[in-house]
Order: structure tokens, then C-alpha cells, then sequence
């Protein structure tokens, strides 16, 4: 019962972590370390089994809590790499687009949506910046040659990319992980 | 109030607790609760993310160790962590010695 309740956390943990791109079996290991420690702890203090678990969880604070505090300390490399690379491709989307002899406009709107959702499904924890930073160069040249706000509904196809790509990493990660 | 407080000092109070030894994160926890006399009693699974922060920029090495039951990450101040500490104990002296001349007390 012990094993099943700490077990049941650390599941919970990881699956959170995960979806911020922060899990790994080294920190995963560390803390269900401690837990146990504590649960021994709480034990030679006189309590029963499930008030030892509870407290010992207790003490360690939520899953929400913890996952977040993770996310607020990491900045993550990574994240970096995956942002830097979505500038890139949006830049580059904008040079062809730009260039007088092209004329494939369902090439490029699925470039973006491709470009947004692999990204995205690599592990990029915000799906709306990827979406920006692949998207927004096109309607900001455009804006700039035509003063035509319209251009930012070009804008939907990262987005729909990006949260698609999300959503697979999320669907993965669910049946890899059942809760 | 206190925790609130107490999350600006953190990486102080982490690399203090150090001082005295490498230490994993159950001990380096019930450490600064012991110290505080209970007063700094942070959610303990909030402390990790700080550690492998410390870690990461070098302040503080580790190693997996076995011990009877299971492996345990121990953590240990490297040389530029006891640099870093020492600076920051420097700026917390003066910190707390201006703000009690400033309060009264």
C-alpha cells in the first residue's frame, strides 16, 4: 500500500514534469528517495502506515506545487535551442515567401503548420510562442509593405500547428502514462 | 509571511546548511527546519528545484551514494560555491545590520 500511494505521486509528478519538458529518472529517483525516508521517518515517530504515507506526501507539498516550482527554477537549454530554431524557420518561411517568383501558398501554410507542430511535439512548453515566433514574420513583412492587418490571420496556421503538436506529445504521454 | 520571506534567502540558507558537510536533500531539509526551529518549513519538495538550480551553476556538486537501504543524491559545496557563500554572508551581515538599526533593534 505504501509502495502504491508514493508510487501513485511520483506517477502523478512525472506526468506533470513531463509536460513541461523537465522529466528525468535521476530527479524522479531523488524524490521518491526522499519520500521513503520520510515515511520511515513518520514511522519511528510512533505513526501508523497511511499516517506515515500521508504525512510524508503532505509535507512534500502537491504535485502542482512541486511541478511548478521545477518549472520556475529550470531554464532550460533546451527550450532555448527549440525557441532559437522556430525563429529560424519563421525567418525563413518570410525569405521565401518574399521572393518574387513564389507562388505556393499551400506549400508554405503547410510548412508552418509542420515547422509549429514538431516543434511543439519535441517539447517546447509554450505552444503560443512557437506559434509566434515561426509565424510572425511573414505578416509583419507583409504589414510593413501593404499597412494590411489582415496578414495576422496567418498567425491561425502556427497556432493550429503548434497546439496540434502539443496535443500528440500530450496524447503520447497519456498512454505511455495512464493516470 | 515567513516562507515568503524565506524564498529570497533560499540559496543562502542551502549553501550555509552545506557548510557543515555533503548532505543529501532529506538531511540538508531537516536541517534548516531544525535550525529554524521549525520556522522555515517550506513544502520539502520545493527545495529540490533550488538545489539542482545550485547545482547547475556550479555552486554545488553531487553523487549518487548507497547507502543500507537505497541511493541518496548527496550534494556538496564546490570551491566557487564556498566563494559565492561567502560573498553573500558578507552582503547578509550588513543587510540584517542595517535593517535592525533601522527598526530598532
Amino acid at each position: 500500500m505504501k509502495e502504491n500511494r508514493i508510487q501513485s505521486y511520483l506517477q502523478k509528478l512525472e506526468s506533470h514534469l513531463w509536460l513541461h519538458g523537465l522529466a528525468d529518472k535521476e530527479t524522479l529517483a531523488e524524490i521518491e528517495s526522499h519520500l521513503l525516508e520520510s515515511v520511515e521517518a513518520n514511522l519511528q515517530r510512533g505513526l501508523s502506515n497511511d499516517d506515515a504515507e500521508i504525512k510524508a506526501l503532505e509535507r512534500f507539498g502537491s504535485v502542482k506545487i512541486v511541478a511548478s516550482t521545477f518549472e520556475k527554477e529550470r531554464k532550460d537549454v533546451m527550450q532555448s535551442i527549440l525557441l532559437a530554431a522556430a525563429v529560424l524557420a519563421g525567418l525563413f518561411s518570410a525569405y521565401v515567401d518574399s521572393r518574387p517568383h513564389w507562388d505556393d501558398t499551400g506549400l508554405l501554410v503547410g510548412g508552418l503548420i509542420l515547422i509549429s507542430g514538431l516543434i511543439a511535439l519535441l517539447g517546447h512548453r509554450k505552444p503560443w510562442l512557437i506559434a509566434l515566433a515561426v509565424g510572425i514574420w511573414i505578416p509583419l513583412h507583409d504589414i510593413y509593405l501593404s499597412h494590411d492587418l489582415r496578414m495576422l490571420l496567418v498567425l491561425l496556421f502556427p497556432l493550429v500547428g503548434a497546439y496540434g503538436g502539443w496535443l500528440v506529445r500530450l496524447g503520447i504521454r497519456k498512454t505511455l502514462h495512464p493516470a | 509571511m515567513t516562507n515568503e520571506a524565506l524564498k529570497g534567502h533560499l540559496d543562502l540558507l542551502l549553501l550555509g546548511i552545506l557548510t557543515d558537510g555533503p548532505a543529501h536533500g532529506y538531511a540538508i531539509i531537516e536541517s534548516l527546519r531544525q535550525r529554524s526551529s521549525g520556522l522555515f518549513d517550506l513544502p520539502e519538495g520545493t527545495i529540490y528545484p533550488a538545489l539542482h538550480r545550485l547545482e547547475n551553476q556550479g555552486l554545488l556538486g553531487s553523487n549518487w551514494s548507497e547507502d543500507s537501504a537505497r541511493r541518496k543524491k548527496t550534494y556538496h559545496l564546490t570551491p566557487k560555491g564556498q566563494q559565492v557563500l561567502a560573498k553573500r554572508q558578507e552582503e547578509w551581515k550588513k543587510f540584517s545590520k542595517a535593517i535592525n538599526a533601522t527598526v530598532g533593534i
